[in-house]
């Protein structure tokens, strides 16, 4: 049974004088709230929302700016009973077309009774949101320091109640609603606590938007709960000066951080100007956790060579198999040591779809970094395509059963009756088991089949980003069925570092030719060179396929 | 009235997106010239625009304070450096 009945009554338990959230999305523009002072900010929040209608039972969409009323304006719809769901904010650099049509379909799903927007939302986009006929628009500022009292209000919350809507990540189409009790979401956080020893001297660092799980959960909730520090900075502030996040985590000895897999590379790689070194100090980070995307041993090496020597302690380097299907994690490495590895023989993986073990490093062999083992009241089977357990060694599909499991998408019974099976959620993840612990190696629908042998676009897509020549991990690889041979064709896209090395397309096609062909024993069809910021990527970050594959 | 260093800046914008950015021959621009608004560049590209922006005008620009509509055009995008920048340290 959880410490507390709801996540308000963790809240309201916390020391008030205790620092809650620091954003930081300036150098000289960093802002601190401990825990009563957002508790004092969520009821006024509350107070607006019910002056405008909201009552238990009612959804609330949030599109406001990463931050301290975003995150107050979250918890003041669940103190009012209400279902909270935090969409993305635009940016500049999203695509205004794909923006909207996003907004309105995820609108439409959610039915809400009010909607949320900044002073600053652009008019251009909040006309695309879809309201029922009783919805209201709302733009919201943060209250002055010296507002009036809070006023008192019925608050209504219970345990099997409703908490809020997080959504998966999605590229195309539309993005599916995760509706969440607070119990689902408590047992959840337990559970996370445990596995990684969750303690008062704690402080996580985040960059992860709160519309997607990793930092809804790991970074606000859990830190909500546990009565944690945060420091944040928006995703953005981030792309452009990742070198912000170091100095963050050196700053305030921020313990604990997840990140998903292309950022520990983006990071090691794009310290290109001045102010993105600095002084950093790493030491006291003691996990940062590798979740989200199919973890890569070369990412994490990367970001090893270029951190160790301010501080970075490879046993630091963690990782997690998380979804928000199950609240998040269903899976955490353990605590004590780095991510196990395991060296497989390459050719048994595409034959034989086993992944029987190679030696280290040895000629002809993958690497594969562990998710971890399985959380208290989690399991995971690994099954054939007709659901029969496979034994360790085995790839197959990954899926799973837990105490914190959804029980299926919002408003989306069609969608939900898919995935879950006798109480068993299909993730779509292929991946393997040894000894308890959880390797994955990808989605099974980018799977692809070249006569009858089993390629993986990681595999590929990880051997193409080792290329010099080749930009930051963004590299996809992808199956085309050729009517001509009655199989699927190997297409490549990559980005190139450089543009100017255009001049060398040849040179460097022929070389990632031979490591492709050298490792996999397979030659694509195709390889397009692109410049860079060709390759779309989703709402997560992660290169996206099949959006690539349209382009 | 004519501002020679605004004018510059403008100008070295507009090389940057036309060699870094755009790379096709014979596309030219000017500073008001839409560029992700008409399909010319991938909104994408504007975080190193962005970069590159805070390089012309010295200024440190708050990403978070950008929204697409500041960065069609050079015109606007100088405007939103004055709008929203802060002078280097």
């Amino acid at each position: 049974m959880n410490k507390y009945p709801t996540l308000i009554d963790a809240l309201f338990s916390a020391p008030p004088e205790r620092p809650f959230v620091t954003v930081c999305n300036d150098d000289d523009d960093c802002e601190t709230v401990s825990f009563g002072d957002f508790t004092r900010l969520a009821k006024l929040q509350a107070a607006d929302f019910d002056n405008h209608g909201l009552r238990a039972g009612d959804r609330i969409i949030l599109v406001m700016p990463q931050g301290i009323l975003l995150m107050a304006s979250f918890a003041g719809a669940m103190l009012l009973g209400a279902a909270p769901a935090i969409l993305a904010y635009p940016n500049f650099k999203v695509d205004p077309s794909k923006y909207t049509s996003g907004l309105a379909g995820v609108s439409q799903n959610l039915q809400a009774r009010l909607v949320v927007v900044d002073e600053d939302f652009p008019s251009e986009f909040s006309q695309h949101l879809t309201m029922r006929k009783d919805a209201t628009l709302v733009r919201t500022a943060r209250p002055s320091a010296g507002s009036s009292d809070v006023p008192l209000l019925n608050y209504c919350h219970s345990r099997d109640g409703l908490a809020f809507i997080q959504h998966s990540a999605g590229t195309t189409g539309l993005q599916k609603g995760v509706a969440l009790s607070h119990a689902a979401v408590l047992t959840q956080l337990d559970h996370l606590a445990t596995a990684l020893r969750i303690s008062d001297q704690d402080r996580i660092y985040s960059w992860l938007p709160l519309y997607h799980d990793m930092g809804l959960i790991a970074c606000f909730m859990l830190p909500l709960v546990h009565h944690l520090p945060i420091v944040m900075q928006s995703p953005l502030e981030w792309v452009v000066r990742p070198g912000r996040m170091l100095q963050l985590i050196s700053d305030y000895r921020c313990t604990l951080a997840w990140l998903p897999n292309f950022a520990f590379q983006f990071v090691a790689r794009r310290m290109t100007r001045p102010e993105d070194r600095g002084h950093y100090d790493l030491a006291a980070l003691r996990a940062l956790i590798n979740c989200s995307e199919p973890v890569r041993a070369q990412s994490m090496d990367e970001f090893l060579a270029a951190y160790e020597s301010y501080g970075a302690r490879p046993e630091a380097l963690k990782s997690s198999y998380a979804m928000a299907e199950n609240v998040f994690a269903v899976t955490q490495s353990e605590i004590s040591t780095a991510a196990r590895r395991i060296w497989v023989d390459a050719k048994e993986l595409l034959e034989k779809q086993v992944a029987t073990p190679a030696l280290k490093n040895a000629d002809g062999s993958f690497c594969f970094v562990s998710s971890g083992q399985c959380l208290p009241g989690n399991k995971v089977r690994i099954v054939s395509g007709d659901g029969q357990d496979l034994p360790d060694h085995s790839i197959g599909e990954i899926i799973i059963q837990s105490d914190s499991l959804f029980d299926g998408y919002y408003n989306q019974p069609d969608l939900s009756a898919a995935v879950i099976k006798d109480g068993w959620y299909w993730t779509g993840d292929l991946g393997f088991q040894v000894d308890g612990e959880l390797y994955v190696i990808g989605r099974k629908k980018d799977l692809i089949i070249v006569a009858g042998k089993n390629i993986y676009p990681q595999d590929i897509e990880d051997i193409v980003c080792r290329h010099p020549a080749i930009h930051d991990g963004r590299a996809v690889a992808f199956g085309l069925y050729n009517e001509d041979r009655g199989t699927e064709d190997i297409i490549v896209a990559a980005e190139l570092e450089q543009w100017q090395e255009i001049n060398r397309a040849v040179e460097i096609e022929l070389g990632l030719r031979n490591l492709i062909a050298a490792e996999l024993d397979v030659t694509p069809r195709a390889i397009f060179l692109k410049p860079p910021t060709w390759i779309v990527k989703s709402t997560a970050g992660k290169p996206a396929r099949s959006t690539t594959r349209e382009k | 009235m004519e501002d020679p260093e605004r004018n510059k800046q403008a100008q070295q914008m507009i090389d940057y997106v036309v060699r870094e950015v755009i790379r096709r021959p014979g596309v030219e621009i000017t500073e008001h010239s839409p560029l992700v608004s008409s399909g010319l560049i991938d909104s994408l590209a504007l975080v190193n625009i962005l970069l590159q922006l805070e390089d012309v005008t010295q200024m440190r620009i708050p990403a978070v304070k950008v929204q697409p509509k500041d960065m069609d055009t050079v015109a606007l995008m100088l405007a939103t450096a004055q709008r929203v920048g802060k002078p280097r340290k």
